[in-house]
């Protein structure tokens, strides 16, 4: 069982506010998931290596060359809420 | 309705060459299939009529012509509704967006449009990709049409419920842990998750982008080659494509059989264990004896750190979602709450727009990040990967492929493992080794005289997807 507050700080951390009635059953769930990972503990990884990411290639990078895309101005149709062709977001405090 | 049960890509194709029926046949064909069959499957989330009709019709333009068509050419496809369509809704079967229309298409998308493929619709799934039985969808849930009693798997699980039921002749599904062999598996249809890197992932909506590949369900292994090889190739648009994605040859296709029978399968001992249920243990063993009758050797061999894959997994996976998801937030797309300043805004919006799952993967995710735990879970997973692909890179010196089964049980029963995280992340247990690792595995439906499919799983070297795929195509015509 994760304790109330250490989910809090998560949920805060991930900018997520908690229904009442969902905290019980991810500080439930979260424990179990989190016991079963202690099994990792058994295996000595000293002298491994990690293994960062799914790709083997390194560096990839394309020719610094201007191109025109085909969806230009097509981000903004999308917006929530906008003026004038500007994404309207409410205050920061 | 007679055309499409046994409809195949190859058929599909033979048949419109030689004028037997018009793409646009076919594809109104399905639409009136799909609106009989799918108010009890739930398979589509959206369906695309106006566009496939377009796509049909271009391609009985070029055969009126006498125009060359590719093989994929006006063939109906359902595409999971986690990849791009440009003009129509993408909303990875999520509340937060379920009101978003994509704004372009994605790199797999751009490649079966340039060969003429049709569109169907888009289809359901466990929200943004994170589940094993399509039930963590935020809009239906789809049944398993061998049995609407259980669930179709996960996450792919429209997808492959689509192809189960003749409503597309194939489609496209994303692995991340499983999400296209598990339920090709659960549904009795062909699956194939290939080489990371191998398939471009610009315009998939991430979910873990070192484990993500995008892959397709068919019929046939025959079909899934079909449809592999039209999707395969590097992209600039996705630093991990790789450049050996362009370099898949003919043996895709039309594999030989004097070099199929030189490959050694190898069986690991720690994927039948207790636990395994008696049926899936029974079919695969009789699939390996059914390989092996081929000609093929079959050896014995270990992957010592099996046990450890789904900790790994469960670490290394919601530690990318919680980073990939940061973005949805409401801001310049998708579905926005109200609130009096942004801070509350975005915590609205992901209260309301994503469901338990999602909010599991992304707290779990963000607690093996935090300072003071990093070290103790997430860098001690990145290790522990290591490990696994060691065992498979090892495993590999002795062996050509692997066999083993693609889930411990077939189908299970809807609401089954809803509540239990923990054991519907087990569901998963054979297939997570094979994405951390970043090999290319098919599952393919065991041969059976009825009861609920059940799949076995073979698993290539990198870039050997010709390995699997021809030893899938000989296994069907036996």
């Amino acid at each position: 069982m994760m304790n109330k507050k250490d989910l809090e700080h998560l949920a805060e951390l991930a900018r997520i506010d908690l229904k009442a009635g969902e905290e019980k059953k991810l500080q439930k769930d979260l424990g179990a998931i989190l016991d079963y990972f202690k099994e990792l503990q058994e295996l000595d990884t000293e002298n491994v290596d990690p293994m960062a990411g799914g790709t083997d290639l390194k560096n990839v990078v394309r020719e610094d060359v201007a191109g025109t895309a085909d969806n230009t101005g097509k981000g903004p149709e999308q917006f929530p809420d906008k003026q004038g062709g500007f994404l309207k977001v409410p205050p920061v405090f | 309705m007679q055309h499409l049960h046994d409809l195949t890509i190859k058929k599909f194709h033979d048949g419109l060459l030689k004028k037997e029926f018009s793409a646009l046949e076919i594809t109104q064909e399905f639409f009136d299939w799909i609106g009989k069959k799918d108010s009890e499957i739930n398979a589509y989330l959206s369906l695309n009529k106006d566009l496939a009709v377009r796509q049909a019709e271009e391609t009985d333009l070029k055969i009126a012509k006498n125009e060359p068509v590719g093989m994929l050419s006006g063939v109906p496809l359902a595409i999971k509704d986690n990849m791009l369509i440009e003009g129509l809704p993408a909303t990875a079967a999520s509340k937060i967006l379920k009101d978003y229309t994509a704004s372009y298409d994605a790199a797999v998308i751009k490649r079966l449009k340039n060969s003429g493929a049709v569109f169907l619709g888009k289809t359901n799934l466990d929200e943004f990709a994170m589940g094993s039985s399509t039930e963590n969808s935020a809009f239906q849930i789809t049944k398993n049409p061998h049995d609407i009693s259980r669930v179709p798997g996960g996450s792919s699980g429209g997808s492959a419920a689509a192809v189960a039921a003749h409503m597309a002749v194939a489609a496209l599904g994303s692995d991340t842990g499983g999400s296209i062999r598990q339920p090709a598996a659960f549904c009795g249809v062909v699956g194939l998750k290939p080489t990371y890197g191998a398939v471009s992932r610009f315009g998939l909506i991430a979910m873990a982008s070192s484990l993500d590949q995008i892959g397709p369900f068919a019929k046939t292994v025959e079909d899934a080659a079909i449809l592999f090889k039209g999707l395969a190739g590097q992209d600039p648009m996705d630093s991990t494509s790789s450049p050996q994605a362009g370099c898949y040859g003919e043996e895709l296709l039309n594999p030989k059989l004097e070099n199929i029978k030189k490959l050694k399968v190898g069986i690991p001992e720690e994927y039948f264990v207790e636990g395994l249920d008696k049926e899936v243990a029974k079919k695969v063993e009789e699939a390996i004896q059914a390989i092996k009758s081929l000609g093929l050797e079959i050896k014995k061999i270990s992957l010592p750190h099996t046990k450890y894959a789904l900790s790994c997994y469960y670490i290394i996976m919601p530690a990318e979602v919680s980073s990939n998801l940061e973005r949805f937030d409401g801001i310049r797309y998708g579905t926005r709450q109200k609130a009096d300043n942004l801070l509350e805004l975005y915590k609205k919006d992901r209260e309301m727009g994503f469901g338990s799952e999602a909010k599991r993967r992304i707290l779990l995710g963000t607690f093996v990040l935090s300072s003071g735990y990093y070290d103790a879970y997430y860098a001690k997973a990145q290790k522990v990967r290591q490990l696994i692909k060691k065992d498979f890179y090892e495993a590999f010196e002795e062996v050509d492929v692997i066999l083993t089964p693609v889930a411990p049980t077939p189908a299970f029963k809807i609401g089954e493992k809803a509540n239990d995280p923990l054991s519907m992340y087990l569901s998963d247990v054979f297939t997570i080794p094979v994405n951390l690792a970043g090999l290319p595995a098919i599952s393919i439906p065991a041969k059976s005289s009825g009861g609920l499919p059940i799949g076995f799983q073979l698993i290539g070297k990198k870039w050997r997807e010709q390995d699997i795929l021809g030893i899938g195509q000989y296994y069907e015509k036996l």
